[in-house]
């Protein structure tokens, strides 16, 4: 891929430019947020008072992020709650990984998803080091810093859990059920996807950086004893049958989708809020 | 089970994952503390001497929070970053540095900018705050 120029100021892009920004940032945020908020169902019910303490970290790291790439549409003008709580849950564009409900009381479901996410947000994240916008860039360093030890955290309790067998059955039933949704990680959005390849958003195209998961996540596995079979792929796509009904990514979720949203938005719809409430004033809005 | 325990360390044991807190890079020019300022720009860097983190008791320049204050006639600009993305307490300290700032005679407005390159770590904490944060109880 070409070396391309330094993209402009957030208010000096053209509308092909900002077309292709705004893309980038909300799968980014759209990912972390909803994510977040699902990792968020095991505080008060984790295993052990470390790992409920560490899941509700990382959850919190997520949202972070998510913050971090918001804030970044709001350059163009867009709220808080245009972003979130009055936006239409359809045009949401996470992978439908992110939006599912965890198996009852499963462990596995949580640390197996984490990591297969998290591989793939380091690889995307990877990519954005040398994007051609620089607000979007400067971020990176220290999302990348903090990503690591999710990494860590769900490639240690994955070890741990095939270590035994009943572990490794629950892993290996996440895997086979999980799979095909982080799979839609790597889905376009649409054909905007050239676009931020063309313009150096990204210094990887999804279909290289999904090469580089699947093998990555196809030796950790295999190495723990647990089975995952390789998608096959023809003109750089997925074929259908390895991927879920709704892959998220263009708009398409689960039904889950429509009750998570409700459930995240319930207290402002309920206080009939019309705007997001603050502690205190948002010196930025002065 | 048997109670008796071998002597022999396994020479093939591992030790648990543990989490390695790796040190950041030095960068040059921070922590930024405003040595050798003088006039009103030192004025400013004292009024941000005395806040403090929200969760420890240490100044957030000695924290390395502060990476540059630029002062033109009665314009402040600042800029800061926080230790962590997902900081609860983001908004609070902002305001708390803006009407620090802005109370400093000579200032009358601050544009305060929130960057997050490069990125803190500890290399960015200054030797009294090292101490500070010793006497706190944290290793560093």
């Amino acid at each position: 891929m070409a070396a391309t120029a330094d993209l402009s100021a957030p208010d000096e892009l053209s509308e092909r430019e900002r077309e292709a920004v705004e893309a980038l940032l909300y799968r980014l945020a759209d990912d972390e947020f909803v994510i977040a908020d699902r990792y968020t169902d095991w505080q008060v019910h984790a295993p052990t008072i470390e790992s409920d303490i560490a899941i509700a970290n990382i959850a919190q790291d997520e949202l972070g992020h998510a913050r971090l790439w918001y804030d970044l549409l709001e350059d163009f003008g867009y709220t808080e709650p245009d972003l979130i709580w009055e936006r239409d849950p359809d045009t949401f564009r996470h992978s439908t990984l992110c939006e599912l409900p965890f198996a009852e009381g499963d462990w596995a479901d949580v640390i197996v998803r984490s990591y297969l996410y998290d591989e793939a947000e380091h690889l995307r994240l990877g990519a954005l080091e040398g994007s051609s916008y620089p607000r979007l860039r400067d971020r990176i360093g220290k999302v990348t810093s903090e990503e690591d030890y999710h990494r860590e955290h769900a490639a240690n309790w994955l070890r741990r859990l095939a270590g035994g067998d009943e572990g490794r059955e629950r892993a290996q039933d996440a895997v086979d059920r999980l799979f095909p949704y982080a799979l839609a990680l790597f889905e376009p959005v649409n054909e905007v996807e050239d676009e931020i390849d063309d313009l150096g958003l990204r210094t990887r195209t999804l279909e290289d950086m999904r090469a580089e998961w699947i093998e990555t996540v196809f030796d950790t596995l295999t190495s723990i004893g647990i089975d995952v079979e390789r998608p096959q792929v023809e003109d750089g796509c997925v074929a259908d049958e390895d991927l879920p009904a709704h892959v998220g990514r263009d708009g398409n979720h689960t039904d889950h989708w429509s009750t998570h949203f409700d459930e995240i938005t319930n207290t402002y719809r309920e206080l009939e809020r019309h705007d997001a409430t603050r502690l205190m004033e948002d010196p930025d809005d002065e | 089970m048997s109670s008796e325990i071998d002597p022999t360390p396994d020479p093939d044991a591992e030790y648990c994952a543990y989490t390695d807190y790796t040190e950041g890079e030095e960068i040059n020019g921070l922590p930024a503390t405003g040595e050798d300022t003088e006039g009103v720009e030192r004025d400013v860097w004292d009024a941000l001497y005395d806040i403090e983190d929200p969760e420890m008791p240490i100044s957030i320049v000695d924290l390395g929070l502060i990476y540059g204050v630029a002062v033109e006639g009665d314009r402040a600009a600042i800029d800061m970053t926080l230790t962590y993305t997902g900081c609860p307490a983001r908004e609070m300290l902002r305001d708390e540095i803006r009407e620090a700032v802005a109370s400093v005679a000579g200032i009358e407005s601050v544009d305060l900018r929130l960057v997050w390159s490069p990125e803190w770590s500890i290399e960015m904490v200054t030797e009294q705050g090292k101490k500070d944060l010793r006497e706190f109880g944290l290793s560093i």
